[in-house]
């Protein structure tokens, strides 16, 4: 009788001590935070986290921006502001004593679909979808992932790589041992610069655009269409060039015959009329040109 | 009230003669002019305010590093007596920016030492400009050998790594992925910056290489620069 008391009255209490017993340091884990900034025109959202963390931005059509996100522990603070349009969010370093995996902040953001964007992060992903607008990205070894944006791309990493699908407009693309991979591009303006990194031009030549695109060890790949019309100039100091399109290309007939220097090797050639400029260079590298199918 | 004579005597007296201390014709004026007392005012807060800004902006290092390696990699920067300079710049990274840098080029000299150094490479992009679109002419000598100003790019490079990694115990280099990371780049740049510097000695008028060893020597300037600011953000 007595035991039975007991078990009508304790056990339920134990029961729900155990089922609560592992949520009590949960104060100093993961913390979820999320924000509304209503705008009029065109945002601007500047993201600076100092610690490890993925930066994900899509868009809507409500103008309001929606930041969420997690952060791992309490010894990092997430601060965010808003000025008019211009919102800005920060991270900042409050125990120094802090692991990196203490140190890590996701953010996720919705944002209007024109809307200005400078982030930075030192690991983890970038994903930016669908946005309209300038957009300088930093990141140490995070990769960068961007999937149908236009306006003028500035993406910076260390060895973090790029890949852009069906982007527009202009981008500048500057990496130590990052790749850069651009697919489908709608883009009149790039420059890519990777010191050991990989380079990938899949796509259609914007005529009249320019397109410079050197890797100082690693593979430089342009695939081209027989649509396409584009000058283009192909060298490099110690490196190969392999050239698997040569059916398809003619020789410059805008003036260019041969290369001003005796130091390199390569070659110059058009295709088309010849109206965009295309770039390659590899210092040790590899220079490949391919026709798509 | 302001557009009288006297008012007229106020602006000239202060353009002639200054501020501090006020001009005779100005005090026996002001007390019976509110107009004037608002516009000395006014001047006055203006001149505090200027004297509180910093009597120079300073470029972060790599700024200057990243210069002179593109002039240098584009065959702009030639001078003996820059280079020279540019090797003293060890100190620089030794002491901070902020004085050792201004030991190279002290106070308004480093705007003037900027600003001549723009004007000589944009006249020595002109005359390249012009030449281009004259007559070849023949080269008649080869010019004798000069200091090179891309290499004094990487030995303050090189000074400036030494010095990092002396600033930093042993064992803490590497504390994170992201330090793991920013070391193995450096490592990647480094090999790079030695087969493109090995590649010049034997073909020191590649431009390509010199192009390509330019942008490592930028990269490798923001890459300490980045490994210096999370040493002090860490420290």
């Amino acid at each position: 009788m007595s035991l039975r008391l007991v078990g009508r009255n304790v056990l339920p209490v134990l029961g729900a001590g155990i089922f609560l017993w592992p949520a009590a340091p949960v104060q100093a884990g993961p913390q979820h935070f999320e924000k509304h900034f209503t705008v009029k025109g065109r945002p601007v959202v500047v993201i600076q986290n100092i610690g490890n963390g993925r930066i994900e931005v899509k868009s809507w059509r409500n103008p309001e921006v929606v930041l969420t996100g997690t952060q791992a522990s309490d010894k990092i603070n997430i601060e965010s502001e808003q000025a008019g349009d211009r919102i800005g969010v920060s991270s900042s370093l409050i125990d120094a004593s802090a692991q990196p995996a203490e140190m890590q902040a996701d953010f996720e953001l919705t944002v209007p679909e024109e809307t200005e964007l400078q982030l930075k992060t030192q690991t983890g992903l970038i994903l930016v979808e669908q946005v309209m607008g300038d957009m300088t990205l930093e990141s140490v070894a995070g990769d960068v992932h961007l999937k149908e944006v236009s306006g003028y791309i500035i993406v910076t990493t260390k060895s973090g790589s790029l890949v852009c699908t069906q982007c527009a407009g202009k981008l500048n693309f500057n990496s130590i041992s990052g790749s850069a991979q651009l697919l489908q591009p709608q883009l009149s303006n790039v420059n890519l610069f990777t010191t050991s990194g990989n380079i990938l031009f899949d796509g259609d030549f914007v005529r009249t655009g320019l397109y410079t695109m050197k890797s100082g060890k690693g593979l430089v790949e342009v695939r081209f269409s027989t649509n396409d019309s584009f000058d283009l100039n192909a060298q490099t100091s110690t490196g190969t060039v392999d050239n698997q399109a040569a059916d398809f290309l003619k020789p410059d007939s805008h003036g260019l015959k041969h290369f001003a220097s005796k130091y390199t090797k390569g070659f110059i050639a058009t295709v088309g009329q010849g109206l965009a400029k295309v770039e390659l260079s590899s210092y040790s590298g590899t220079i490949r040109i391919l026709k798509r199918d | 009230m302001r557009g009288s004579p006297q008012c007229q005597d106020v602006a000239e007296a202060i353009e002639r003669e200054g501020l501090s201390p006020l001009p005779e014709t100005v005090r026996e004026h002001l007390p019976s002019c509110v107009a004037c007392q608002g516009f000395v005012a006014d001047l006055d807060s203006i001149v505090t305010a200027a004297r509180q800004f910093p009597t120079e902006v300073e470029p972060p290092a790599r700024v200057w590093i990243s210069l002179r390696a593109q002039l240098a990699a584009e065959g702009l920067l030639r001078e003996e007596g820059l280079a020279t300079e540019a090797t003293r710049g060890g100190r620089w990274w030794q002491k901070g920016w902020g004085h050792g840098f201004s030991g190279l080029l002290q106070g308004r000299a480093l705007a003037t030492a900027a600003v001549g150094l723009l004007i000589f490479a944009a006249g020595v992009a002109q005359l390249r400009h012009n030449s281009s679109i004259t007559p070849p002419q023949p080269i008649v000598k080869e010019q004798p050998q000069e200091l090179d100003p891309l290499a004094d790019s990487g030995a303050a490079l090189r000074t400036q790594e030494h010095e990092l990694r002396s600033a930093q115990p042993a064992g803490t280099l590497s504390s994170s992925p992201v330090d793991d990371s920013l070391q193995k780049d450096l490592q990647t740049l480094d090999a790079f910056i030695a087969e493109c510097e090995y590649h010049l000695k034997a073909n020191p008028h590649d431009q390509l290489a010199r192009e390509y060893l330019a942008g490592a020597y930028q990269q490798k300037a923001e890459l300490l620069a980045e490994m210096m600011d999370r040493g002090r953000s860490v420290n």
